[in-house]
């Protein structure tokens, strides 16, 4: 008896340890990559010596130097200002985009036609950013296809990607050309778990189309836009910088710089590591509020459907 | 039976708004291929043509000298050579690291579960930032490396809770069976449960390999050796730097000065030539990545 539950204790041991070995791959890459870089924001307050290492280095005088360098620095505010700006328009057009592209390509009767016009919208997607900017600015140039447009309205031509007056306009229409597909298949499969006998239910309330929508397939799909709702809020200040960096030229670019650029160009290209780190902690902590905050109103609002 | 209740429910009759949306639908869809069409029109067309600006869907006055210098250098093949290297080292180490502590995280009776679970959690609500992650790499030596691009983002949280949420699908009975049959842990896992798992490792190893081929952010932080560079950096070069006149040298200028040549012949080429790979097998494919979609949307 006692024999067999030491043997037993010992398999279990054993199958721990399997356990844990299957996870270290995982966990080693983890650490290294995603933990150690969180201890690397040390640096921020430091004056850092790569030679001497993140611990050795010793800390900042008015240890928020860094932090009062930056909100000194005559860039500064409009730096910020388009970080928001830009997070913030981006998020009203490409939130919203994918789920009312949903909603319509949920209305389309004949399923072929919805397979195809699915299989279409996702192409998009897989364009890099690098060959999405080639297009934006090709297209953009004064014989490009955008002033092709233009001219079909009778305005002028002019080369667009100049100054920052259509650089919005261009990334956040192509931020949503490109998502806009992709991002309505997680709603469109929410859709299809949809109880098909409530719309025989509504059909004897003499609902029309647009009730319909109303009351049985947004209520469905309600649950996936708030998730997706709050995992959007904390991408709102980190761009895809880039994006932001390739549609950069000698023309916009102190107009259009961002946070995120701007820890590229400063902390990468010229090596001030310290000050880009202590910079980039305001995005994340800034981040960090929002996800907080919209999860909290969501979970206010509706409890179910808050992500903790 | 339940497409046909829903035909019935919603009346067979065709409204006016399912002609509207029909027409809007269509619409949408020239939007997002005409740009693509116009892409590849301007590439092959005169220069003249090109820019009067007249070039729509088809090409005018053909002229391949745009892929003539694209593909007649060497430095395409080499970044071809770079990718598919970096994308197949990609998918498998992020396929079998997720693969195994996903299996791991799936089985109730381990302990450390609920820990490691919490550990990966926090990864995606907070991070160190582009230049502590940037110095770890550089401190590791893996600058100029295939690891510096395939390391730092193997492991995607997102990716090990779909793969958990289909090992749960899918163990259960099965573990027990083979456990009684004194099988060790390893062996369940390699020689039962990975077999069975194919789907699951086609469609994520296949979002590994166009995630890595369009890949720029890591090659521009990690890979400054010109002979490393994967195609993206290449393409980038090609549509930035003086029209293709930096990767091309005298042959760019030399065609450029004979008037046979637009900037755009060349760019375009090349944006082509980094995006076929990817549009030929997409049809292919579609069905695939739609279905890795799905698996995270049951799951979240």
């Amino acid at each position: 008896m006692k024999g067999s539950d030491l043997a037993l204790k010992r398999r279990g041991i054993k199958k721990q340890g399997a356990f844990l070995v299957l996870c270290l791959p995982a966990l080693l890459l983890t650490f290294l990559f995603r933990y150690v870089p969180m201890y690397g924001i040390l640096i921020g307050f430091k004056n850092y010596r790569p030679n001497r290492g993140v611990w050795g280095s010793e800390w900042l005088d008015p240890l928020f130097q860094n932090f009062e360098r930056f909100f000194n620095s005559p860039n500064c505010w409009n730096i910020i200002e388009n970080t928001f700006k830009i997070g913030i328009i981006t998020l009203i057009f490409t939130y919203p985009m994918p789920i009312l592209f949903a909603l319509l390509l949920n209305e389309i009767k004949s399923t072929r036609y919805k397979r195809l016009v699915q299989t279409v919208s996702y192409i998009p997607h897989f364009v890099s950013v690098v060959v999405l900017v080639g297009m934006l600015t090709g297209f953009a140039s004064a014989d490009g296809l955008f002033n092709g447009i233009r001219a079909f309205f009778g305005a002028p031509a002019v080369n667009m990607n100049e100054g920052d007056r259509y650089f919005l306009l261009m990334y956040v229409g192509s931020a949503v050309w490109q998502g806009m597909g992709w991002g309505s298949i997680i709603y469109l499969s929410a859709l299809t778990n949809v109880d098909t006998s409530l719309y025989d239910v509504a059909d004897v309330d003499g609902a029309g189309r647009w009730q319909k929508m109303l009351h049985i397939e947004l209520p469905a799909i309600l649950p996936t836009t708030m998730v997706m709702l709050i995992l959007n809020t904390g991408t709102v200040l980190t761009q895809d910088y880039t994006k932001i960096l390739l549609m950069q030229n000698d023309t916009n670019r102190s107009l259009v710089e961002v946070i995120a650029t701007f820890v590229y160009r400063m902390g990468i290209e010229q090596g001030q590591f310290g000050y880009t780190t202590a910079v980039n902690l305001l995005v994340s902590l800034i981040s960090f509020f929002l996800v907080f905050t919209t999860n909290m109103i969501v979970r206010k609002l509706s409890p179910e459907n808050s992500l903790w | 039976m339940r497409s046909g209740e829903k035909k019935t429910g919603r009346g067979r009759r065709i409204h006016l708004f399912d002609v509207v949306l029909a027409a809007a639908m269509g619409g949408l869809c020239i939007i997002f291929i005409y740009p693509f069409v116009n892409i590849i029109a301007i590439s092959l067309s005169s220069n003249v043509m090109i820019g009067s600006g007249r070039v729509t869907w088809f090409p005018r006055e053909l002229n391949p000298a745009g892929y003539r210098l694209v593909f007649g250098k060497a430095p395409i093949y080499l970044a071809y050579l770079n990718t598919l290297k970096y994308c197949l080292l990609f998918a498998l180490v992020n396929v079998l690291a997720t693969a195994m502590i996903a299996y791991a995280l799936a089985q109730n009776e381990f302990a450390c579960r609920k820990g490691i679970t919490v550990i990966l959690l926090i990864t995606m609500f907070f991070s160190g930032g582009t230049v502590p992650t940037y110095l770890v790499v550089s401190n590791l030596k893996l600058m100029d490396t295939a690891w510096a691009l395939v390391l730092p983002t193997a492991v995607s949280v997102y990716n090990v809770f779909v793969y958990r949420a289909f090992f749960k699908g899918i163990t259960g009975e099965l573990r027990e069976a083979a456990r009684i049959d004194g099988a060790g842990e390893y062996r369940i896992l390699f020689r039962i449960i990975f077999p069975l798992s194919k789907p699951l490792f086609a469609t994520f190893g296949l979002f590994a390999v166009v995630g890595m081929w369009n890949n720029y952010m890591e090659p521009l932080l990690y890979i400054r050796d010109a002979q490393k560079q994967p195609i993206q950096m290449v393409l980038r070069n090609i549509i930035f730097q003086a029209g293709g006149g930096v990767t091309f040298g005298s042959d760019y200028y030399a065609m450029a000065d004979s008037g046979m040549l637009n900037p755009k012949n060349v760019q375009y080429a090349a944006i082509v030539a980094a995006t076929l790979p990817i549009m030929i097998f997409y049809p292919f494919l579609q069905k695939y990545f739609v279905q890795g979609v799905q698996v995270g949307a049951v799951k979240g």
